[in-house]
């Protein structure tokens, strides 16, 4: 075995290195260079500390009630105001972050895990095989994202980790196409023909040279994923289907406070803004990883 | 062209059976067994053995499944568990709603993404091309509940200068029901216009850099011909096929925005019914979603025959 490697390796793995190396590095300079992009890492970085630390960061505990202080508006003891029941709004839109940093991140895992897996499979073998998977995967796309979220949500029941899973089953026909689509212009490429020449078996030639120049749009779409998933979470929260309280949920919260609309709008406004900071951070860091990877939509 | 169409529409008969399928199995999978449900507490082993060869929940899956779908056909989509009503019926009285809904959005967004999308490619890189994609940015990133609560705050609440809720049908009153509908579709319209003006830079600007544009210009066309009757033709391709896309996202921003602003559509039908576990309605109002989705689709890709005469149609659609 070990031979078999290292003649693989002497003809191909120098130059992809090297290639991999200079691409990669090249990416990042391309992405460093895009202001936009650099403020979405930053609120992400922002983001993912503010949930991993909310204890430490939050004035107070996000169910915490203070009942002489119901419906306040912004003031220094509660920078974002009291909600019906008292609850410091500041703390609740920070534990939120966890929420929907959880769905965003998680709901990838099985859409990755499945449809990366099935679109290779269907690409790399074609044939009925890629008819079978392509057509299933038909009938999943043939129902609009949220309203198919929402009906795996009918049949689970409406919680944060059934969003994730409603999420991941209806993300996995996008990455089959993807990575299908990838898979069918790679194992064209002359070094796939060389590594088949070598005798390299099937599953080790997918995972070590297809894959990886499938990689970019998987990172592109995910990237963006993320910040649909999060609307996606916020929406079904919003009307009652997804996190249920006394989770704090930034979708709930703002449904939840919406009826003091008129008294004080200040308790929707900010979890709202949460939510559309969050989302806008994945979006321009999706974007600027796009301009990066793929050069040919660069204007 | 007519050949294509023959194709699409037989390729309408397996999608409109799996979205049946999935519809089905829906029901049948759905937490709870309806017969100890009908039942109450107290029922013996025969009484359930009898109700469920009444309701037929006895026979093998495909027969029940072919017969529920006979059922579907011939217009008995059951009544509502809680208001007995038919629920054919209420979905016909609310369709017309959200239909109305997402064609004004529809149109909106296109009304908005077109000269904004044609003006950011013209001058790419210009203020005016920043401030268009800074706004898209916003718009795309943005949920719709959020953006409905933001402009319900500041134009029914603060300026009161628009109805705080209430519904008009068209038919009564078009000038009131229009009036109702401006928030809504303006919230379901706005991201979906983002979107749209991003890919109409995009394309324009790619179809912009090819030879014929140069040519065209070499004949000594002005710049108006030149980017509105010979490019825009071209980019407009990609754009049908997303905004074609786009009526997926509007069927699920409409549940949304009909939830918001109250209006009696079928989303807010749907999102009632699942909150009350009304089953006959959930079914009723996931297959009206899903079979609009699918003639969206196909009317899409009619449109897309028609704008582009190269489009070869093989039998082979991958």
């Amino acid at each position: 075995m070990n031979t078999a490697i290292s003649a693989e390796q002497g003809l191909l793995v120098p130059s992809a290195v090297a290639k991999g190396k200079s691409l990669r590095g090249l990416a990042w300079r391309q992405l460093l260079r895009k202001r936009t992009a650099v403020l979405g890492m930053s609120i992400i970085v922002v983001l993912v500390l503010t949930a991993i630390f909310a204890d430490v960061i939050a004035p107070y505990g996000p169910t915490e009630i203070f009942s002489q202080d119901t419906m306040s508006p912004p003031s220094w003891t509660h920078p974002m105001g009291t909600d019906l029941l008292g609850r410091d709004v500041l703390s609740r839109v920070i534990y939120g972050s966890r929420v929907s940093l959880y769905v965003g991140v998680f709901a990838l895992v099985p859409a990755i895990l499945l449809g990366v897996p099935l679109g290779i499979i269907a690409g790399f073998y074609g044939g009925p095989l890629d008819n079978l998977i392509m057509r299933i995967m038909d009938i999943i796309l043939a129902f609009p994202i949220f309203l198919l979220a929402i009906v795996i949500m009918v049949m689970l029941e409406p919680n944060t980790t059934n969003v994730v899973i409603a999420l991941g089953i209806v993300r996995i026909p996008i990455y089959a196409r993807i990575v299908r689509g990838s898979v069918l212009s790679v194992k064209e490429l002359e070094y796939v023909e060389a590594a088949k020449a070598l005798a390299v078996r099937d599953p080790r030639l997918l995972a070590r040279h297809v894959l990886p120049n499938c990689m970019a749009p998987i990172i592109v779409t995910s990237t963006l994923s993320v910040g649909v998933s999060i609307i996606v979470e916020a929406s079904l929260s919003f009307l009652g289907l997804g996190t249920q309280p006394p989770t704090p949920s930034w979708g709930w919260d703002l449904k939840a406070n919406m009826i003091l609309l008129e008294i004080n709008p200040w308790i929707t406004i900010f979890p709202g803004l949460a939510i559309f900071f969050t989302v806008l951070a994945f979006n321009l860091f999706g974007d600027g990883l796009r301009d990066a990877l793929d050069p040919r939509l660069k204007q | 062209m007519r050949e294509y169409l023959i194709h699409r529409l037989l390729l309408l008969i397996p999608t409109i059976i799996g979205v049946t399928l999935v519809v089905f199995l829906m029901m049948r999978y759905i937490p709870g067994d309806p017969v100890t449900n009908m039942l109450g507490e107290n029922y013996s082993e025969e009484d359930a053995r009898q109700l469920r060869h009444e309701l037929g929940l006895d026979q093998p899956l495909a027969v029940q499944y072919g017969k529920w779908l006979l059922f579907l056909l011939r217009g008995d989509w059951g009544r509502s568990m809680l208001t007995n009503r038919p629920v054919l019926t209420d979905v016909l009285y609310r369709l017309p709603v959200s239909l109305e809904l997402i064609i004004l959005s529809l149109l909106l967004s296109l009304l908005i993404a077109l000269p904004a999308g044609i003006i950011a490619a013209v001058w790419p890189n210009s203020w005016k091309d920043y401030s268009a994609m800074l706004i898209s940015m916003a718009g795309v990133s943005i949920p719709e509940f959020f953006l409905g609560v933001l402009l319900f705050l500041l134009f029914a609440l603060v300026l009161r200068w628009l109805p705080v809720s209430g519904y008009t049908p068209l038919l009564d009153n078009p000038a009131g029901n229009l009036w109702h509908m401006v928030l809504p579709t303006i919230t379901l319209g706005f991201p979906r216009a983002a979107l749209l003006t991003r890919l109409v830079r995009a394309s324009l600007l790619e179809v912009l850099r090819l030879e014929f544009v140069t040519t065209a210009r070499a004949k000594g066309l002005g710049e108006n011909p030149v980017v509105l009757r010979h490019a825009l033709k071209n980019a407009l391709i990609p754009t049908v096929t997303v905004a074609g896309l786009q009526v997926g996202f509007l069927i699920g921003g409409a549940i949304v925005v009909e939830t918001v602003f109250a209006v009696p559509g079928i989303g807010s039908f749907g999102v009632d019914a699942i909150i009350k576990r009304d089953y006959p309605q959930v079914q009723a109002f996931v297959l009206v979603g899903a079979l609009i989705f699918v003639s969206a689709n196909l009317l899409v890709d009619v449109l897309y025959a028609v704008i582009d005469p190269r489009i070869h149609y093989s039998k082979k659609d991958a």
